[in-house]
């Protein structure tokens, strides 16, 4: 370290021929460069290029076939006009308010579950954990037989001992989005209970010890000090889980294929749609860069929020 | 009042909540031995009375399950394997050596993290139509080589460790292959544990991307070809075993590095 900063003081002062200077940091650098090169160019052709080649895409009628031509605004028009895509957007607005605020409470109830010292609580926080490394595909196929719309589904035959008949759930254009909330939940909710749990464990202990000498009841420290002091991951849990959710796709696409009645097309799923489905690569790029737009905004409130750290 | 007796609320609770979160996967793993016909008119139809392994044998026989297994193997492991390689110079790289633009380089690279895949995802089949590479393990494999978080969270653990035995070696005149292999690499491996984890999981379960990119049935890893199996069949017995056959490996992972999850989520959340 030491030599770096003598050799850096010694560029700025003396300036040696360029030539020198490449030579000299080439023999100390060359490992790294080696190693970077190489990964730079593959984050210009897989990263950076398709980044722009997708602003420029939404200027351009590009079909997989056929020729691809130039088409001024005409793609950010029809999606200002495109009632679907609003729709889509409302949809995915709708499967935010089903999703973030349950997967971020029952997870917070969870970590404090397991956060009580018991032989059992490492075991069920794993139970807890399992839907986290399963994949979408897999959950999905296990919904559509819990959920099944008729009296022979599991969940309506549960619903039958409170005496609600059965409900239609994917076929019900109220309740589809629902049923694909409720799975993300079930999804997410473990690794939300890890984040409040890490949180939970860096909470010290004197706080409440302080607390419970002046008499404060359990349901007042949780308030006052746990929900307080969980604030950075209340932040950074709640931004995940909406990037998460305007991402949403597998099992709009697995369950309901959008539907029905579009009840459920999502962003993405919509995007899909238009691109992949309809080939209209153009068109599918705004959408694409709306969804980056609202994605790029979330994760800048997530930066200014996370900056603040919270003193004990 | 005995102890024991006392916390049993706690422990009723635990168990409630454990049957819920445990039911799906229950249901999964009965169900796949449930005979195909069995009338699915009662709620409890997934309970198997003469359970039987047809539904196995027919996912084999019927479909291409074992390719589409080999292919998800395949397409999971190379890129782990390149990505905890590249996760580990970079991150050290990053961390430990110092060069023109290190902190600029760096950040440029994290800030492409914002980039929702969706939006790539549409220049790239473009692009790769022309390379030829739709309907090849090089549309998935070749993208995913390294990740950028995976080099955030080494880099981030290599920062905690301090550089007298990296510059004991130096000084020893060992070269950076070197100090790198046998000094940083076994240092980093909780991170690269964690790295490998989750990279294993996010690519197994990926389902987007190669729905796209492999269209041909015998390129499906297994993803494509269970959500295949779940529109084309609409049996339950046979659902279920592709489901259980697909959740295997990844429950495989879970169990043997549990611990590297809950760390590298604490570790990637907290920190950042």
């Amino acid at each position: 370290m030491k030599a770096y900063a003598t050799a850096d003081t010694a560029n700025v002062s003396a300036k040696p021929g360029l030539a020198a200077r490449l030579k000299k940091e080439w023999r100390k650098n060359a490992f790294v460069y080696v190693v970077l090169v190489p990964v730079l160019l593959h984050f210009l052709v897989f990263q950076a290029f398709p980044l722009g080649f997708s602003f420029v895409l939404s200027f351009m009628d590009w079909p997989i076939i056929g020729k691809a031509e130039f088409a001024g605004f005409k793609n950010w028009e029809t999606f200002l006009h495109d009632r679907l895509a609003w729709k889509s957007i409302g949809n995915t607005l709708l499967f935010s308010l089903y999703y973030i605020l349950p997967t971020m409470g029952i997870g917070l109830l969870l970590a404090l579950l397991v956060s009580v010292r018991s032989k059992l609580a490492g075991f069920f926080k794993s139970v807890y954990f399992v839907p986290v490394v399963t994949s979408f595909v897999v959950i999905s196929g296990i919904w559509a037989w819990i959920f099944k719309g008729n009296d022979t589904g599991i969940f309506n035959y549960v619903l039958s001992w409170f005496g609600i008949g059965p409900q239609l759930f994917f076929s019900d254009s109220k309740q589809a989005m629902i049923v694909l909330a409720s799975l993300s939940v079930f999804k997410v909710c473990g690794s939300t209970m890890v984040y409040y749990y890490a949180g939970l464990k860096s909470i010290p202990g004197h706080l409440y010890e302080a607390a419970k000498i002046d008499g404060a009841s359990g349901w007042t420290m949780f308030w006052r000090i746990t929900f307080v002091l969980l604030l950075p991951i209340h932040f950074y849990v709640a931004i995940f889980t909406t990037i998460g959710s305007f991402q949403i796709f597998d099992s709009a696409f697995l369950l309901t294929s959008g539907g029905p009645n579009y009840a459920t097309t999502t962003i993405v799923y919509y995007l899909y749609q238009e691109g992949f489905v309809g080939l209209r690569m153009g068109y599918a790029s705004v959408l694409a860069y709306v969804l980056f737009f609202i994605v790029l905004i979330l994760s800048l409130v997530q930066r200014k929020f996370l900056g603040k750290e919270v003193h004990y | 009042m005995p102890a024991a007796l006392k916390r049993l609320p706690l422990y009723v609770v635990f168990a409630l909540l454990g049957a819920v979160f445990l039911f799906p996967f229950v249901l999964m793993a009965l169900g796949s031995f449930q005979k195909v016909g069995r009338a699915i008119a009662d709620p409890l139809f997934w309970i198997p009375d003469e359970p039987t392994l047809y539904n196995f044998n027919y996912i084999f026989e019927a479909s291409n399950f074992a390719r589409w297994i080999g292919n998800s193997l395949f397409l999971t492991l190379v890129p782990v394997a390149a990505q905890l390689f590249l996760a580990g110079l970079l991150g050290y790289i990053f961390a430990k050596k110092r060069f023109f633009g290190r902190e600029t380089i760096f950040w440029l690279l994290m800030a492409v993290v914002m980039v929702p895949n969706q939006l790539l995802i549409i220049p790239k089949f473009i692009m790769f139509s022309k390379f030829g590479w739709v309907n090849t393990y090089a549309s998935i494999i070749v993208p995913e080589l390294w990740s950028i978080m995976g080099v955030f969270l080494v880099r981030q653990f290599m920062l905690t460790i301090p550089n007298d035995m990296e510059e004991a070696a130096y000084i020893d005149g060992a070269g950076d292959f070197r100090v790198f292999f046998q000094i940083m690499l076994p240092l980093a491996k909780p991170a690269l544990a964690t790295v490998g984890t989750f990279a294993f999981i996010s690519c197994w379960n990926d389902l987007f991307t190669p729905l796209i990119f492999l269209t041909a049935e015998k390129m499906y890893p297994i993803t494509v070809g269970l959500s295949s199996l779940l529109t084309k069949e609409g049996n339950f017995g046979i659902e279920m075993a592709g489901a259980v056959l697909s959740f295997i490996p990844t429950f495989l992972i879970f169990l043997f590095f549990q611990r590297y999850f809950t760390e590298g989520i604490a570790m990637s959340g907290i920190k950042s």
